[in-house]
């Protein structure tokens, strides 16, 4: 409470001491929300590392056909002798495990809770979040959810170590199919990153409603916080839905419940329903606060306020909206009756209209502008370009009748990848560079992070794009083997991997150039183009900032 | 338990019909069985003889380094790889394009050199309009055939069609035939040589010269006749799988504790490879499917190779099929089996 | 400190309703997620979604008129993995007048040394002909316990709606199958000795 309090009470005062708490004190009790920020970003960049680093496995098992490093990366888990079932289980446990990482621990965390609470209350002009204590422990329940999933790895789920289940967690492979602590981990993982989720969900909603300072109205809001806004409304309603799911797995694999075990009268199909009906909303998650993050890079570097803003905002409530009444598209293939797959099928098309409404608003504010290729930029054009991609095989999907050719095959992996490993992760590291030097104070290398943007876009796109081809060829996805004729696109995939994984490496040479002479970086090093809070603030930004609340004039604009 | 004890004797001597009719039918096939096993070239057809097809390369399954849909060998598989590649392919390909070119046309024209000072439009309703009612109109035009396409697919099968019984099962799939009395084929994926055995006592793939692909070809295939209707009843005894044929257009999954229902409609004679569709397990990966589509005659011949395979005509079947003749109570049931415990039946 | 009009103390305020209200909304959303495994089953019986039938008692199905049409009814029988049973439809297809009671039998055998106690799931494909199937009589109904050994002959009394020739999604419908998988609900359970009783 007493942070509260002294934040209200700080610009009362207008000292200007940094009230810095001791090392443990400032990072394991933390309140501070851009503290609580940096926190979050390097959790997602590690859990990153090692959800990368599985699919690294992944590809190298597939660069061609037949099992070869399977039952070197089983003895990594702590197999011992392992026989071929549970040498196969390794694969499984290796895309779930990266599915979970990269959703859950890496995605999210970096997207909403770094970026997130990092720019959210200074961008509305507060102090800070509105329940700071509670925000701290959103992220160790984060940290708990990923140690649990952790665990998961090394413990027997069935035919081997791990759960290896698909990140889907499918009942009955969930529940009678798959014996041992593996799954209870994984599923009480997801308890509590959702727990965490939760929270983080109800202190932006309460941010936002409440904290914004005077003549920062709704409408005033910079788009990034309207994506986060929607995001956390997903959230809040989608998330106990799957926790009510995955206690039901859990009681069904522990307590002899039934609730999806036909046996009992349950019904595993519904399952997926509610499974999907968080899991649809859970990709709008992920991609909206990059859609407005992309918002802001366009807007800054064009000069150009967003083009036609309400209509941008209102896209990502109406996306949010449809969102929830479309999972059924996951599903096309369990039997729905035809009324259900004509609805799901005309449902889905929708979302077609406010994503297009984006894409174009964002060609619409760079159209008039005076565009500066700064390397923020250069990733938020890759965006627009890479999730149209997305987009529009998703248009394919969504219809019923072809996806009877295409479900869980690899065009649908090229799919969610386009939008959101080249989505959403393009538009994170257009965030990074965007916010980085604000964020630390340092420099990064221009030169270094356009180099970044061009070997990870050759890299992603030999990876995913020879993926539609696989799929059109009906290639099923969670596969370790495949018949001869599918080893040439897959082969290119692995080696578009690599190139992908050296980006990564220029990154991280980026990060430790700044660190170590990078130059300081001024309070706004956009330039005029830069219209946002954050830009009034020193670079780092103080420890308390807004000890004074910003007034919000009548011509500021977004 | 008079009746219990001779159902088991029946079923013991004939397990998948494990009834009378059905038995009698059996032995009369028995020679044919033997015949095949020896690879006898006996061509009468009526005995019952069957060598399996050699699949033509490319047909029923992936081509290497191959871009686009499987060619299709059904009416509705034409109809959905047209919608695919006719309707769906151009309009995504123009779509992106247009994105793509606007980019680059914003960057050349609207970059700092070449315009440095900035306008401050931010609102324009009209184009704002178009860009809402254009894709509308594209999707509209999008959900025609598509909805078109499902009601299709969605036909029941008509009067007298086969039923094919499709399980699922850790990692194997069972094909049962009720209609030609009742047998099982049970389907393994070929062993590939060089790798670790998947399926014990199942050859390794290329030792017979009908093989098809690696992880595609199977010990048993399923056999179907070609071109008539035929309804596929899908379920699985353990975990959730999918049956899958991507030359064929077909899809669905296999939930235990329930079926699921499709037709699928073979043009031309051929094999048509698929793959479980849906995570299963460990084996997930090592579960094909292998479907040899026959005309009719060469269809009898190979039930008839079958322990209690017989000739069932569907075309002609407009009357009852019982496994046992008599045991079912005639007309509607009297008042007194209406009422009676489920359990009442039970052996006397 | 001043008393109720401290800033401070009313952001605090506003801040906790504002979570207050997105708390319930969670756990309303949590509540409907519990919630969805009995409101799913009702819309399932309801509607016929999923192929779920109808279950009627004798005096509904009295009122049922024959229609003097007839329709293909297809019986199926399965067992889960681990179901030691022999289960199987004593009759493949019958015709039956739709708005008339028939009945159908199955069979099943236990083919253990146990006791083995069993429940049947069903449902009807196609999904659309599910709410015009009415049972009047199922074993499905009820747990089923069989005796090592022990076979028994299990009927179904059903009749078909005559509605169903009025709805223009059954109109191609030819062949009604329906379809019974036997699980495991216990082994070894000592209700074994009721049901015999009964059987006689």
């Amino acid at each position: 409470m007493a942070t509260t309090a002294e934040h209200f009470q700080g610009h009362a005062e207008e000292h200007h001491h940094e009230h810095k708490p001791a090392f443990f004190a400032r990072w394991f009790m933390s309140t501070n929300h851009k503290d609580i920020g940096t926190m979050y970003l390097i959790f997602a960049i590690i859990a990153g590392i090692i959800g990368g680093a599985f699919s690294g496995m992944m590809r190298i098992e597939l660069a061609q056909p037949g099992i070869q490093y399977l039952d070197i990366f089983a003895k990594w888990f702590g197999a011992v002798n392992p026989d071929f079932n549970s040498t196969l289980h390794v694969w499984n446990v290796l895309i779930t495990a990266h599915g979970l990482i990269m959703v859950f621990f890496m995605v999210m965390p970096a997207i909403i809770g770094g970026f997130g609470n990092w720019f959210v209350p200074i961008m509305i002009g507060a102090p800070d979040m509105a329940f700071p204590r509670m925000n701290n422990i959103s992220f160790w329940l984060t940290v708990a959810g990923f140690c649990s999933l952790m665990i998961s790895a090394f413990v027997p789920g069935g035919t081997g170590l791990g759960a290896g289940t698909g990140w889907t967690v499918y009942a009955p492979l969930s529940t009678t199919g798959s014996p041992g602590p593996a799954v209870d981990f994984g599923i009480f993982a997801l308890h509590l990153a959702g727990a965490g989720s939760i929270m983080g969900a109800i202190n932006f909603i309460t941010t936002i409603f409440n904290m914004r300072a005077p003549g920062m109205t709704m409408h005033k809001m910079p788009l990034f916080v309207w994506s986060v806004l929607v995001t956390a409304f997903l959230l809040l309603l989608s998330l106990p839905v799957l926790a009510a799911a995955i206690t039901m797995l859990l009681t069904d694999r522990n307590f002899g419940t039934t609730f999806f075990d036909p046996s009992g009268g349950g019904d595993p199909v519904l399952y997926q329903h509610l499974f999907w009906f968080f899991g649809h909303p859970e990709v709008y998650i992920m991609i909206l606060p990059g859609f407005g993050i992309i918002s802001q890079i366009i807007s800054t570097f064009s000069k150009k306020p967003v083009f036609g803003y309400l209509g941008m905002a209102y896209a990502m409530v109406a996306i949010g909206v449809v969102g929830f009444i479309v999972w059924a598209h996951h599903m096309y293939a369990t039997g729905l009756s035809v009324n259900t797959k004509m609805y799901f099928t005309a449902a889905t098309m929708v979302i077609a209209v406010p994503t297009g409404i984006k894409i174009f608003s964002w060609i619409a504010t760079m159209w008039g502008g005076s565009l500066e290729f700064k390397s923020p930029m250069v990733w938020a054009i890759g965006f627009i370009f890479l999730f149209t991609v997305g987009g529009v095989t998703g248009v394919v999907l969504a219809n019923g009748g072809v996806d009877d050719v295409l479900h869980d095959t690899y065009y649908v992996v090229a799919h969610f990848h386009y939008v959101l490993s080249l989505g959403a992760v393009t538009a994170l590291f257009a965030g990074f560079y965007y916010w980085f030097p604000k964020m630390s104070g340092k420099m990064h290398s221009e030169f270094l992070a356009h180099l970044h943007f061009w070997v990870f876009f050759v890299g992603v796109n030999m990876i995913f794009f020879p993926m539609h081809f696989l799929g059109l060829q009906g290639m099923p996805r969670r596969y370790p083997d495949y018949a001869e004729a599918y080893a040439y696109w897959n082969h290119f995939a692995t080696v578009g991997y690599m190139i992908m994984a050296a980006s990564l490496g220029i990154w991280f040479v980026n990060i430790i150039y700044a660190f170590a002479a990078g130059r300081k970086a001024e309070d706004n090093y956009w330039g005029e183009g830069a219209t946002t809070l954050e830009w009034t603030l020193t670079s780092p930004p103080p420890y308390h900032q807004f000890e004074t609340l910003p007034v919000i004039g009548e011509t500021a604009h977004h | 338990m008079k009746f219990g004890k001779n159902a088991s004797a029946v079923s013991q001597s004939v397990k998948a019909a494990g009834l009378s009719l059905a038995s009698v039918l059996a032995v009369a096939a028995m020679p044919a069985i033997a015949q095949d096993a020896a690879a006898s070239a006996v061509e009468t057809a009526a005995a019952g003889s069957y060598t399996p097809m050699k699949p033509t390369e490319g047909v029923g399954m992936p081509v290497p380094e191959g871009l686009g849909l499987q060619t299709q060998y059904s009416k509705l598989g034409e109809y959905g790889a047209w919608i695919h590649n006719d309707v769906l392919l151009p309009i995504i390909t123009v779509i992106t394009l247009l994105v793509l070119v606007l980019l680059i046309v914003v960057m050349v024209r609207y970059n700092r050199r070449a315009n440095p000072v900035p306008s401050k439009t931010s609102h324009n309703t009209l184009i704002e309009v178009i860009w809402t009612l254009v894709p509308v109109l594209i999707l509209i035009g999008i959900a025609v055939p598509s909805i078109d396409l499902i009601a299709k697919q969605y036909k029941p099968a008509p009067k007298g069609s086969l039923t094919i019984k499709v399980t699922g099962n850790q990692w194997f799939w069972t094909y049962g035939y009720p209609d030609n009395g009742d047998f099982e084929v049970v389907s393994n994926m070929l062993n590939v040589p060089g790798q670790p055995t998947i399926n014990n006592g199942v050859r390794e793939v290329g030792s017979e010269p009908w093989d098809g692909p690696s992880h595609l070809e199977v010990d048993n295939r399923m056999v179907v006749p070609v071109g008539e209707p035929i309804r596929l009843q899908i379920t699985a005894s353990d975990v959730i799988h999918s049956f899958a044929v991507p030359s064929l257009w077909f899809k669905l999954d296999a939930v235990p504790g329930r079926i699921n229902e499709k037709v699928m409609m073979i043009d031309k004679p051929g094999v048509y490879y698929g793959q479980c569709s849906e995570l299963c397990g460990a084996k997930h990966g090592y579960m094909p499917i292998a479907i040899e589509a026959l005309p009719r005659d060469k269809y009898d011949a190979w039930v008839l190779t079958h322990a209690g395979g017989t000739i069932d005509n569907p075309k002609a079947s407009g009357t009852e099929t019982d496994y046992l003749p008599g045991e079912e109570p005639a007309g509607a049931a009297p008042a007194a089996d209406a009422s009676a415990a489920p359990a009442a039946a039970a052996a006397e | 400190m001043a008393e109720a009009i401290n800033p401070v103390d009313r952001a605090r305020q506003s801040n906790r309703k504002v979570a207050m209200v997105a708390l319930s909304m969670a756990l309303g959303m949590l509540g409907l997620g519990y919630a969805s495994v009995p409101l799913y089953r009702i819309f399932c019986q309801v509607t016929g979604y999923g192929g779920t039938t109808k279950r009627v008692d004798a005096a509904q199905a009295a009122g049922i008129v024959d229609s003097g049409r007839t329709i293909s009814v297809r019986f199926d029988a399965n067992v889960a993995r681990d179901m030691p049973w022999d289960f199987k439809p004593l009759q493949r297809t019958d015709t039956v007048s739709i708005g008339a009671r028939d009945m159908a039998l199955f069979w099943a055998r236990n083919e253990s040394d146990q006791t083995v106690t069993g429940t049947a799931s069903f449902n009807v494909e196609p999904e659309q002909a599910a709410k015009y199937f009415n049972k009047i009589q199922c074993f499905c109904f009820t747990e089923q316990t069989l005796k090592p050994g022990e076979a028994v002959r299990m009927p179904v009394l059903y009749y078909i709606d005559p509605a169903i020739l009025d709805d223009p999604d059954n109109k191609d419908v030819e062949e009604i199958t329906l379809s019974y998988t036997f699980h495991v609900t216990s082994v070894g359970d000592a209700k074994a000795l009721d049901q015999s009783k009964t059987g006689g």
